[in-house]
């Protein structure tokens, strides 16, 4: 679905991200490691091609979608708006539908009710899957998330666990997390890369390690 | 004494002057400035763009108001009247002053807000028009009523091409009569009762913003 080979990527000759390649496919969840400045937003960045990279290739099946960390949503349109906004100007004949498939997102992600507030008027975790539903809407075969729990205490941090999750498999959404926080991180993806210094430390499946988080921790 | 109501009358006829010299120069320093944000974003002549809104802002009003009535015509070809002279000339000046103040509103927006309509596939002109726009403007309110303000109390300089303003009325009265306190008092009344006036209605337009209630 996605290949990526020998990304390289440099800031003001800044190396940020060095002959990065991996290749990912349909359907599941993986998870970008490593410690803050590793270069995990970049390369999200440059899939979503907000940024270009200075070497490499990329090739990739589907639409892609991102998820800010700061969730970006229009302050000055109402959830509905957020989420209808991008495909009425697409296909302006099926307004109405494009109302109803949103409606129908949000009251999955349990805020069914919040479609007529403003951004302002909800909290940090329904902002959250406001910007989830406003990517779902457009309906993309991969989402890129940056630091979905960042700043999130222990109890929320499980919720985004069970609605990512859910989202992946309600939705068919292959996804691409990039966090810092291991314990988060190996509860929710299928496989995880961990980046150290802009090059891919260590690439494994959680779920064949014994204590996932501490065989991760080595290469942090 | 007998004199105070005719003469806060008379100096009274100055206010629609005044407001159109105000008005006007805001409708066309607007435009212009839009104009002038545009074309220094999109990259068109951006240094020229920017020479033009610093030797703008770095010259006297007066100096600008002086080039147009009395310099333009000879380039032009016919004389413009001290209304539209004066109309054309805050007009110009106030466009470098709206220019800076867009730049800060659109500098003062997340990137972010532009990378969320790049994601979601917006177009360029949507962007602007649905997404940054309404949110530069809602931002650059309170700077914009300064702007109206400033400009309402520089339109005095129309006194010197001529314009029979608040100002220049009042310096009449005063010449005529050799009193100089009490029309320079009522130019002021008359003066502060228009500023107070657009404060009031710039704050009521500013707290019609529904997506800033936390309801």
């Amino acid at each position: 679905m996605l290949k990526i080979y020998n990304i390289c990527k440099s800031f003001n000759d800044v190396k940020v991200l060095e002959d990065i390649s991996f290749d990912i496919k349909k359907s599941g969840i993986l998870g970008l490691a490593g410690p803050s400045g590793c270069g995990k937003s970049t390369l999200l960045r440059c899939i979503q091609k907000l940024e270009s990279f200075d070497k490499g290739t990329m090739e990739c099946n589907g639409r892609v979608c991102f998820m800010f960390q700061d969730f970006q949503l229009f302050p000055h349109m109402t959830v509905l708006q957020n989420l209808t906004y991008a495909p009425d100007l697409k296909d302006r004949d099926k307004k109405e539908e494009h109302k109803n498939q949103a409606e129908s997102i949000l009251k999955n992600l349990g805020i069914g009710s919040k479609a007529e507030k403003y951004p302002v008027a909800l909290s940090g975790g329904q902002k959250q899957r406001v910007a989830l539903a406003r990517s779902l809407i457009t309906n993309p075969d991969i989402l890129l998330c940056d630091e979905p729990t960042s700043g999130l205490d222990v109890s929320t941090t499980m919720d985004v666990v069970s609605l990512l999750k859910s989202v992946n498999e309600q939705f068919g959404v292959t996804m691409i997390i990039a966090s810092h926080d291991l314990d988060f991180l190996t509860k929710i993806s299928d496989r995880i890369i961990l980046l150290k210094n802009g090059t891919i430390a260590v690439d494994v499946d959680p779920r064949q390690c014994d204590d996932p988080v501490n065989y991760l921790k080595k290469y942090y | 004494m007998n004199k105070v109501i005719p003469n806060f009358l008379y100096i009274g006829s100055g206010v629609l002057l005044t407001l159109q010299l105000t008005f006007g120069g805001v409708f066309i320093g607007t435009i212009l400035g839009i104009v002038l944000s545009v074309l220094r974003y999109s990259g068109i002549a951006g240094p020229i763009i920017t020479g033009i809104i610093s030797l703008l802002r770095g010259t006297p009003l007066i100096l600008q108001l002086s080039f147009i009535y009395f310099i333009a015509p000879s380039i032009l070809g016919f004389r413009l009247s001290f209304l539209w002279a004066g109309i054309w000339a805050f007009g110009i000046n106030s466009s470098a002053y709206v220019a800076e103040i867009l730049r800060s509103g659109i500098e003062s927006l997340p990137k972010g807000q532009f990378e969320a309509a790049k994601t979601l596939e917006i177009t360029r002109f949507y962007m602007w028009k649905d997404i940054i726009l309404p949110q530069v403007i809602a931002n650059i309110f309170p700077a914009m009523v300064n702007e109206v303000i400033a400009l309402l109390k520089e339109t005095a300089l129309i006194a010197m091409i001529g314009g029979l303003d608040i100002m220049r009325r009042a310096q009449t009265v005063a010449a005529e009569q050799y009193e100089y306190l009490m029309p320079l008092c009522m130019a002021g009344v008359y003066y502060y009762g228009l500023v107070l006036s657009i404060e009031f209605v710039g704050k009521k337009i500013e707290k019609w913003k529904p997506y800033a209630k936390d309801s």
